[in-house]
């Protein structure tokens, strides 16, 4: 009786782990697999254990013995697979363990498909982590079953260089001379590379069969493959790829090389760079040498192949240029990347490091990655501490903050607070401001203060502060965590005063994390700072102390959740808030939900106040309040403050929709002025709504059924736009848009000359694109992605016209410094209607901003590549775009280009239908929206009707 | 190994919802490949359905009509521990699930080394956990899709009982697939085998579209009414015919008079006879919000009718491929499914070619395919541990 599945279990001196991982063969739910332990020469027992298994599962389980240790996993899963008798084998560490319908689900791919070579999803944990539930290795490989008959047809398997997730045909293994290397590490990386190539036939499967337990290495070792921190290890790695590469190189598989090229430089040496900062000097020379050499041998059209920032890693190590190296390398590890490096403008492109001398060679070139344009809170700047002093009674900090390329533009307002937080509350800090100095390439930061009115920890339970940064451009704010500029700035300790007890210590000493940032600990020197912290460490040791300390600690923390939860908020709002007295002549006011103060609710809010009306009014604003009126009260969207004022409002005014878990009372009168009319189906017609549950649609009806007063343009409008919502017909105001008064009664010159000299457009033609927006990963929008070439744009017409991009406001752009003399990115500017008023002609896809500008009867195009997918497929239309459009449908570049270079052509060829689109389309908006809306809303007529 | 003992469990099996013609379908085609089959009902059905009087199998009924809570008792907060009310129901639950389940231990003890029970709903799964199972495997299943389950109560209770069972079956491998990222690691799939075969085939010239469903607001008639108000207008003479009962037939008759339509829709009541209903249609039409696999999409293929369909679910893409035996659209975007109606009803030529691949395609839902594969999960599930040595 042959065995399915013969599981060769490998250890070495893990006698405590070595049970259960043998356990979770012999609890697999197929029943025919044996178990084969090799001991790899272990001297903790491990080789009786062993024994103890084997003898206990008789006929099920077999043991091994190494004589002597071999140093790898290589010899050790060579002697079990010659001792195996299964019709498949698997590999099993000791210290992991496989699912318990591992076997069954291999074995079954295996008879369905012929494979030779059946792989599973292997999850890694981290057992020190208690509840840690692990994450998959290359999850995207495992979404679904497949199966390939040779890894052409799916070379990025080549990511999943494990031997132990697979169930491999032992006949195949046999009849192909496979088996492991013993005089190198890493020999898995090789087998599963020639198991790859060897197999007729690759199946995969999206259940977990391994579960590996990885451990953080210990300074003293731990498991093999993670001792990264020897640099033989490396050499290893390397000694690996070269066999890899020569068996490939053997079979004449160039394009397999440049995928495992393309992996070695995404994977395996990202790893080891980005632990190289914590090595010492030596160390990184001998790496950069022996990672030089290779760079050499990799196909050249791997800079291509692989991800920019490793592919920048790895042809910066090549050049020797390390800091470059690092800096590419540790790009995008957290949530925001950090800007490490100089960026370099050459010929109209960025580049990364400062080139020195070099040519700019294409791998280097970021500028379609527009680091050069975002924002410091979508790349953070490096900023470092440079000078940390006591003058008398006072504590002096200064540093930098590095501004490659001037992304912080000149113009703008910047501030910058110190801050010291407590790193176990989040939130909890003591903060100082700083005074800035622009310099060329960097801001300077300076913050003097007095420490015992700043630095007053509670002592005790909170020992640790880091400090940080909160760095505000424009409005936009970001945290950033300094780096200790060298080692002497560190030296000087700073007075501090606890609030609990002078016992816990008087100062706050500096120190380096692991990060490289600054942080503080607060000690004492003195005997009785000793001995009380001392005391208190000895009491939080103890089983009570430390329960305790537990339970405050999780107690603390989610009563911080609670409280401040949107949750919490509105329950408090809906069953509070709204019994409190209305406040009669009180409006709250929001713009595309907070994010700026524009759009229809701007102009009635103009309107409002030169009416004279005592109405007080407060702005909600979601970001910054910058740019939002000085006249108002302003709350942040979101807030207890936000909340309140909704709930006593007369009033509510907005474009979007205030939160939908929120009640609308009775008393308050909801104008809702939507935002544009609609070409896409909205709401109730959009196909996402339309599939989903009565839950999800009646969740709708009851957002929008709050509103009392709905806006609309036309009867189109009302066909569409109304209904898709479900606005009753006895709700909609027919009074036209209130921002686009000034579209029909010209807008305000002075203001528009202003706006014109801003963005220097004097003396040419202003061409306006605004497309609409795609959706993205995960729900959002995509970054706008110019379907024209902007440089083309600017070398053929830039000399008579200014192309201003204005994307949709879910989302933004980057340009490349090439165009910047003739495209110019205005989403910054956050109210439409004056940039409408500029331009000359407009370029949209399927945008409402075609509705608006319309009024103007100046040249409309369309440019849709995408049309038929656009309307077709991904949610559909209210009408056909090509019947009723202003303006020619252009889906190539040459067409648009020659189009916008005759304006005058476009504006007489398309006259009679702009007019016919803007009647009807436009049909109530007579330049008197605001006037109207106040008047009917604010003016008394109309407040007794809810 | 033939001649297993087999045990198939229902929630009910004396009504006609999708998952008991499911279960007699297979409990009949399992016995005439030699196993003896029981069909176990939880409960008696509250509408039951009267069904051939004499089948090869045999078929037991645990409880009476359900009266006590549907599901067990699980207080929110502190505050909902101190429903005594509740309480008792819950007790009273147990008790006579306790029963029930009782009488079902009753029934597995007899059965031979070999056999299995198939559990065909999650709330039927409590009944055999409570029983206990002794030597027999036991094969869980969930008769649709992985996004549907993950909208319902189902979800929670198929984690706290499935992840046990020796296997679990889903009705398509995308939802298998869906299942093992989610981390259940005993799933697998098999399909649901064709529910007859059909003795004639439609002639696609009637100008009737067929509906066929319960009219309940996941099976989307409401969209499929939409869709007819925009399509029928160039194409008249054509009738929708909709076959099928439910709590939304009221509302559906105002909508189609409130389209004005009420003319072309005929409201046919529920099919005894889905093959007699479908012959005498040209295009068979499946607006659901929510499918496992179609039924009724299966039986209008076997009948070489060709079908429009939202892409609502793994197990319609399983059996329609867009284009090839059918027309998919976006879920939810009507404009799309009355464009597919009219491209449709105004070419018989692209109706025959899609009729004829659907009738080609579905073939591979044959009873004895489907079987086979059946065979081949009992055989590996009862694969014995050895001892190797010899």
């Amino acid at each position: 009786m042959r065995p399915d599945v013969s599981v060769i279990v490998i250890a070495y001196n893990d006698a405590a782990r070595l049970p259960r991982a043998v356990g979770s063969v012999l609890a697999q739910s197929l029943g025919p697999v044996e178990t084969i332990i090799v001991d790899d020469g272990s001297t903790d027992g491990t080789g009786e254990v062993a024994e103890q298994l084997a003898a206990a599962h008789p006929g099920r389980v077999r043991a091994l013995h190494l004589p002597r240790n071999s140093g790898g996993c290589g010899r050790p899963r060579n002697t079990g697979l010659a001792q195996a008798r299964g019709a498949h084998v698997m590999f099993l560490d000791s210290d992991d363990v496989l699912d318990r319908h591992a076997c069954l689900n291999l074995v079954a791919a295996a008879e369905e498909t012929g494979a030779d070579l059946v792989s599973g999803r292997c999850v890694r944990t981290r057992p020190d982590r208690p509840g840690d539930r692990g994450h998959a290795w290359y999850p995207w490989l495992y979404a679904r079953r497949a199966v390939y008959e040779s890894i052409t047809q799916n070379p990025d398997l080549l990511y999943d260089t494990l031997s132990t997730n697979k169930c491999y045909r032992r006949d195949f293994l046999t009849a192909c001379g496979l088996s492991f290397a013993e005089d190198v590490h890493y020999e898995d990386l090789l087998f599963s590379t020639q198991a790859y190539l060897a197999a007729r036939r690759i199946a995969l499967i999206p259940h977990r069969v391994y579960t590996w337990h990885w451990q953080q290495p210990r300074p003293d070792g731990g498991s093999i493959s993670s001792r990264r921190a020897e640099l033989r290890n490396f050499a290893d790695r390397l000694e690996v790829h070269r066999r890899i590469d020569a068996v490939l190189r053997a079979r004449g598989a160039a394009d397999l090389k440049l995928h495992k090229d393309a992996k070695f430089v995404n994977h395996d040496l990202l790893l080891y760079l980005r632990e190289l900062r914590g090595r010492d000097a030596d160390y990184q020379r001998r790496f950069l040498e022996l990672a030089a050499a290779y760079m050499a041998e990799l196909d050249e059209r791997v800079w291509q192949k692989a991800n920019p920032m490793p592919a920048i890693a790895a042809f910066l190590l090549g050049r020797g240029d390390l800091e470059g190296a690092l800096a590419a390398a540790e790009y995008g590890r957290g949530r925001v990347p950090e800007l490490l490096t100089e960026l370099t403008e050459r010929h109209g492109r960025v580049y990364w490091g400062r080139l020195e001398g070099h040519p700019a060679h294409p791998v280097l070139d970021v500028t379609d990655l527009g680091i050069h344009t975002a924002p410091p809170s979508r790349v953070r700047p490096v900023c470092t501490l440079t000078r940390l002093r006591r003058c008398g009674p006072l504590v002096l900090m200064a540093g930098r903050v590095h501004n490659p390329l001037e992304r912080i533009p000149p113009d703008a307002e910047v501030q910058l607070t110190v801050e010291f937080a407590d790193r176990r509350r989040k939130g909890r800090v003591l903060s100082v401001p700083a005074e800035v100095t622009r310099r060329k390439g960097w801001l300077q930061w300076r913050a003097c203060f007095l420490p015992s009115r700043v630095l007053r920890p509670w002592g005790f339970i909170d020992p640790v502060w880091d400090l940080w940064l909160r760095l505000s451009v424009n409005g936009e704010r970001t945290a950033l965590r300094p780096r200790p500029a060298d080692e002497t700035v560190l030296e000087t300790e700073l007075p501090a005063r606890p609030r609990l007890t002078r016992l816990a210590g008087d100062r706050l000493v500096p120190l380096r994390t692991r990060q490289d940032r600054v942080a503080f600990r607060l000690t004492g020197r003195r005997l009785r700072h000793r001995l009380a912290r001392r005391a208190v460490r000895w009491a939080a040791a103890t089983r009570a102390g430390r329960r305790l300390w537990r339970r405050i600690r999780a107690a603390e923390q989610d009563v911080r959740r609670r409280l401040g939860s949107q949750k919490t908020k509105q329950a408090v709002y809906n069953r509070l808030l709204v019994r409190l007295p209305i406040r009669k002549g009180t409006a709250v006011f929001e713009s595309r939900m907070g994010a700026c103060y524009a759009g229809n609710p701007r102009y009635i809010y103009e309107e409002l106040r030169r009416s004279g009306r005592p109405i007080r009014v407060v702005w909600s604003y979601a970001g910054s309040p910058r740019g939002f009126p000085r006249d108002a009260r302003l709350v942040r969207r979101g807030s207890w403050a936000y909340h309140l004022a909704l709930a006593r409002a007369e009033f509510w005014v907005d474009d979007h929709g205030f939160p939908g878990g929120l009640r609308k009372r009775r008393g308050t009168t909801y104008l809702q002025t939507w935002h544009g009319s609609a070409f896409k189906r909205m709401g109730l017609d959009h196909p996402e709504l339309k599939r989903a549950g009565r839950a999800e649609q009646a969740r709708f009806t009851r957002m929008t059924g709050r509103f009392d007063r709905f806006l609309v343009r036309s009867r189109h409008d009302v066909d569409t736009l109304a209904r898709g919502l479900g606005v009753a017909p006895d709700r909609l105001l027919p009074v036209g848009y209130p921002r686009n008064d000034p579209l029909v009664n010209g807008g305000d010159p002075a203001e528009l000359a202003a706006l014109r000299r801003a963005l220097g457009l004097a003396g040419r033609q202003v061409v306006l694109y605004a497309p609409t927006f795609r959706p993205g990963r995960g729900g959002k929008a995509a970054p706008l992605r110019l379907p024209f070439d902007p440089v083309r744009f600017a070398r053929e017409l830039g000399d008579t016209h200014v192309m201003l991009v204005r994307p949709h406001y879910l989302t933004r752009v980057s340009l490349p410094p090439e165009a910047k003399a003739a495209v110019r990115d205005v989403g910054h500017i956050p109210d439409v209607t004056p940039l409408l008023l500029l331009a000359d002609a407009l370029v949209t896809d399927y945008s409402s901003i075609m509705f608006d500008y319309a009024l103007l009867d100046r040249p409309m195009i369309f440019y849709v590549p995408d049309l038929e997918e656009y309307t077709g497929r991904d949610r559909g239309c209210y009408f056909d775009l090509a019947e009723h459009a202003p303006g020619p449908l252009l889906r190539e570049e040459d067409a648009l280009l020659a189009a916008l270079a005759d304006l005058p052509a476009q504006r007489d060829a398309h006259a009679a239908r702009r007019r016919a689109f803007a009647a009807r389309f436009g049909e109530y908006d007579r330049g008197d929206a605001a006037a109207r809306v106040v008047e009917l809303i604010f003016g008394g007529g109309d407040r007794d009707r809810t | 190994m033939t001649g297993r003992d087999i045990f198939i469990v229902c929630n009910t099996v004396d009504d006609l919802g999708g998952v008991q013609r499911w279960a007699h379908r297979t409990a009949e085609l399992l016995t005439g490949r030699g196993h003896r089959v029981t069909l176990v009902g939880i409960a008696r059905s509250a509408e039951p359905h009267p069904r051939r009087p004499r089948a090869p199998y045999r078929v037991v009924t645990l409880h009476g009509p359900w009266r006590p809570p549907a599901l067990a008792w699980r207080p929110a907060s502190a505050w909902a521990r101190l429903n005594v009310r509740a309480r008792l129901r819950d007790r009273w639950r147990t008790a006579v699930q306790r029963r029930g389940a009782e009488r079902l231990a009753a029934l597995l003890r007899a059965a031979r080394p070999g056999g299995v029970v198939i559990v065909a709903q999650v709330w039927a799964m409590e009944w055999v956990r409570l029983a206990g199972t002794g030597g027999l495997k036991v094969i869980a299943m969930s008769h649709e899709s992985y996004q549907a389950a993950r909208a319902s109560s189902r979800y929670r209770r198929i984690w706290e009982l499935y992840p046990s069972a020796d296997r679990m079956l889903t009705l398509t491998a995308e939802d298998a697939d869906a299942w093992a990222r989610a981390g259940m690691t005993n799933v697998d799939h098999m399909p649901n085998p064709l529910p007859f075969s059909p003795a004639a085939r439609a002639d696609l010239d009637a100008p009737v579209v067929a509906c066929l469903g319960r009219l309940s607001h996941e099976k989307g008639v409401d969209m499929a009414l939409e869709a007819w108000a925009e399509a029928s207008a160039a194409h008249p003479g054509w009738r929708l015919r909709i076959h099928g009962s439910g709590p939304e037939e009221e509302a559906l008759r105002a909508q189609a008079r409130a389209l004005g339509i009420a003319g072309t829709v005929e409201f046919c009541g529920p099919a005894p006879d889905a093959a007699a209903a479908l012959a005498q249609a040209s295009v068979f039409l499946l607006p659901s919000r929510q499918e496992g696999l179609p039924m009724s999409l299966m039986e209008a293929m076997a009948c070489g009718l060709p079908a429009v369909a939202f892409d609502c679910a793994p197990g319609v893409r399983e059996l329609l491929t867009d284009e090839v035996d059918g027309l998919l659209v976006p879920p939810g975007h009507v404009p799309a499914l009355a464009a597919a109606l009219r491209r449709l009803m105004g070419d018989g030529d692209l109706r025959r070619k899609l009729g004829d691949n659907a009738v080609a395609g579905v073939r591979r839902l044959h009873p004895d395919t489907v079987l086979d594969r059946w065979e081949r999960l009992l055989e590996l599930l009862h694969r014995d541990e050895h001892d190797f040595s010899s």
